[in-house]
């Protein structure tokens, strides 16, 4: 309006330039990930690394399904992953109808608090204790001990995402609710749930790559290696196979590729979600 | 919690004369509603927590060798005084502050790009916010290869550029192993910040720019006079959270270098877990972990006191 159009046209293009050099620098990574994984050993273990693949092929893709414990990891964070953000999400539900509506109560309000706490305190500063409980409880070694951890560790988060999904929702819906006689929990079930799909849908995503990417417990808590999850599996790949970067790769593309794809598609709800958890938390 | 649920429940039949009344009841599903999330936090936050104070006066391992008796302030003197931890601290700081500031000036740039109205801004968006969703093992492990010195592509870059004269083992050399480290946690950390950020400019008012334009301010003293003072308050929590996440990441540098070579590369956290897990010593792991809490706690003092500082000063205008 002010400005001459020349000025905005460089605007224009510095905006453009800078953009562009963000999108390589993010990608970049990932377009190596894949060429490598694509890449013949001898390709991959060239002086020159090249971005033309000459002899493209699927043989560390299939290598690395078939014969290394990626299928096994592969299935065991689908499993905890899963069941961590369904119990997460089980719990937050109620939580944040609860810090919605009821935040006059005391209680509810010290619920609150606890969870802003303890969403501030380092996990690294809890794993001796925990190891300890876990091992006490017989939960070392199995499943149980990280679904137990990435539920409590994602509650906090997803209560807030989901309470302020849930203020948005008009009081007198529920009042009509009650009014026709349904209860407490038929009515969370039955009036705020359907509405508020696209709020968990994202907090179930969060909830869900929050397990997914998460290292520290996984690495510690489980030894056996038919139990192990994704990440410390990947980690220790690196020591197993030193210098098979292509198949190290091809795991690497694989366990991203959900995550990824889930991102993608749902990527409206995710950039909402992470910002109204940002400004809540 | 129960016993205040009964309590209620007693009284206020007194008040009214028949049944819990409707806000009895309320209350009663209300902390219903939150005793399971409130359950979780006493067992696996609010005890370890505790207890991890506990075991730091305490002479624990977990081979059982310890007696467990009290040792008073022996644990931390001995963390202290062990061979890495000052360099440990420094590490720390290191990483914390550059790693922090990178994702900062990156963040903020690529949200001001974002926040343009030009086409295909979502499309941006999208590859910007990747990184950020991708494990961070993963990340670790491709800049890992991407930075090997036998076949690595950006070794392979530099020396073509004749930045290098050969390639440099970046990861295994004392000098540049932190350093490398502190770029990739950039990388995957900023889009963060960005996504914040976007938002808060979105929701700053057009016709202050406008105002500002029409008195000749160009766009770099706009950006000096309006952006950054408006991002301020966003900029101080998204800072301040990342300060702590940074200083107590186990995950990155771990998988990156396992803290050396010859522990050049090792922060606190990584302290924590070699005395825990390698050492098998409670003790002083719990001192280490009780001492980095400390710090935790006065940062978040000294914030709370500058927060408030701000508002008294608000109303003091």
């Amino acid at each position: 309006m002010v400005e001459s159009k020349r000025s905005k046209r460089v605007q224009k293009l510095v905006t453009y330039v800078v953009l562009i050099a963000f999108s390589l620098f993010c990608l970049f990574p990932f377009l190596w990930m894949v060429i490598t994984a694509l890449k013949p050993a001898e390709e991959v273990r060239s002086t020159t690394p090249s971005f033309f693949i000459e002899n493209p092929t699927f043989e560390n893709f299939l290598h690395v399904f078939w014969n290394t414990g990626f299928l096994t990891y592969f299935k065991n964070s689908l499993l905890v992953g899963v069941t961590a953000t369904v119990l997460a999400l089980l719990f937050s539900i109620f939580s944040a109808y609860a810090l919605s509506r009821f935040m006059r109560f005391k209680g509810v309000k010290l619920v609150s608090v606890t969870m802003i706490l303890s969403q501030m305190v380092p996990p690294v500063l809890l794993l001796v204790p925990l190891y300890i409980i876990m091992m006490r409880l017989g939960f070392l070694n199995s499943h149980i001990s990280l679904i137990v951890a990435y539920t409590t560790f994602t509650i906090p988060l997803c209560t807030f995402m989901l309470t302020s999904f849930f203020s948005s929702i008009p009081i007198e819906l529920e009042e009509a609710a009650e009014i026709d006689g349904c209860s407490k929990v038929g009515m969370i079930l039955r009036v705020i749930l359907p509405i508020s799909i696209p709020g968990i849908v994202s907090t179930s995503l969060f909830a869900f790559v929050n397990a997914w990417n998460e290292f520290m417990f996984g690495y510690v808590f489980i030894n056996d290696d038919s139990l192990r999850t994704l990440t410390p599996g990947l980690s220790l790949f690196k020591g197993l196979y030193t210098t098979d970067w292509g198949s190290i790769m091809s795991a690497s593309v694989m366990s991203v590729l959900p995550v990824v794809i889930l991102f993608l598609y749902l990527q409206k709800f995710l950039v909402e979600g992470m910002t109204a958890g940002a400004v809540k938390g | 919690m129960r016993a205040s649920i009964r309590k209620d429940a007693q009284v206020q039949p007194l008040s009214r004369k028949e049944g819990p009344s409707r806000e009895t009841k309320a209350k009663r599903i209300a902390y219903l509603f939150v005793l399971p999330v409130f359950v979780f936090f006493l067992v696996i936050v609010a005890y370890p927590l505790l207890s991890v104070i506990w075991d730091s006066f305490h002479d624990k391992n977990l081979l059982n060798t310890g007696d467990g008796s009290f040792v008073g302030l022996a644990n931390y003197v001995e963390v202290i005084r062990s061979e890495y931890f000052v360099q440990a601290a420094v590490n720390t700081s290191i990483w914390t502050i550059l790693s922090v500031a990178g994702e900062y000036v990156l963040g903020i740039i690529a949200a001001l790009a974002l926040a343009q109205g030009i086409r295909g801004r979502a499309i941006f968006r999208g590859i910007i916010i990747i990184p950020w969703v991708v494990p961070v093992v993963v990340a670790g492990l491709t800049w890992t290869w991407m930075l090997t010195p036998d076949y690595g592509v950006l070794n392979s870059w530099l020396v073509k550029l004749g930045l290098l004269d050969e390639p440099f083992y970046f990861l295994g050399e004392p000098d540049t192993a932190l350093l490398s480290i502190i770029i990739v946690n950039i990388w995957r950390s900023f889009p963060f910040y960005t996504i914040t950020l976007l938002a808060a400019l979105q929701s700053i008012p057009r016709d202050i720019y406008e105002a500002a334009a029409l008195d000749g301010i160009g766009p770099i003293g706009r950006f000096f006079k309006i952006t950054l003072p408006q991002l301020k308050g966003v900029s101080i929590v998204l800072v301040m959270i990342h300060i702590i996440w940074t200083s107590i990441n186990f995950d990155f540098i771990w998988v990156m270098t396992e803290g050396g070579p010859v522990h050049s590369s090792e922060t606190l956290p990584i302290m924590i877990y070699r005395f825990a897990m390698q050492e098998l010593n409670i003790g002083l792991a719990s001192a280490l972990a009780s001492l980095l809490l400390a710090f935790m706690i006065i940062g978040f003092m000294m914030y709370y006191l500058y927060l408030n500082r701000e508002s008294d000063h608000r109303e003091g205008m």
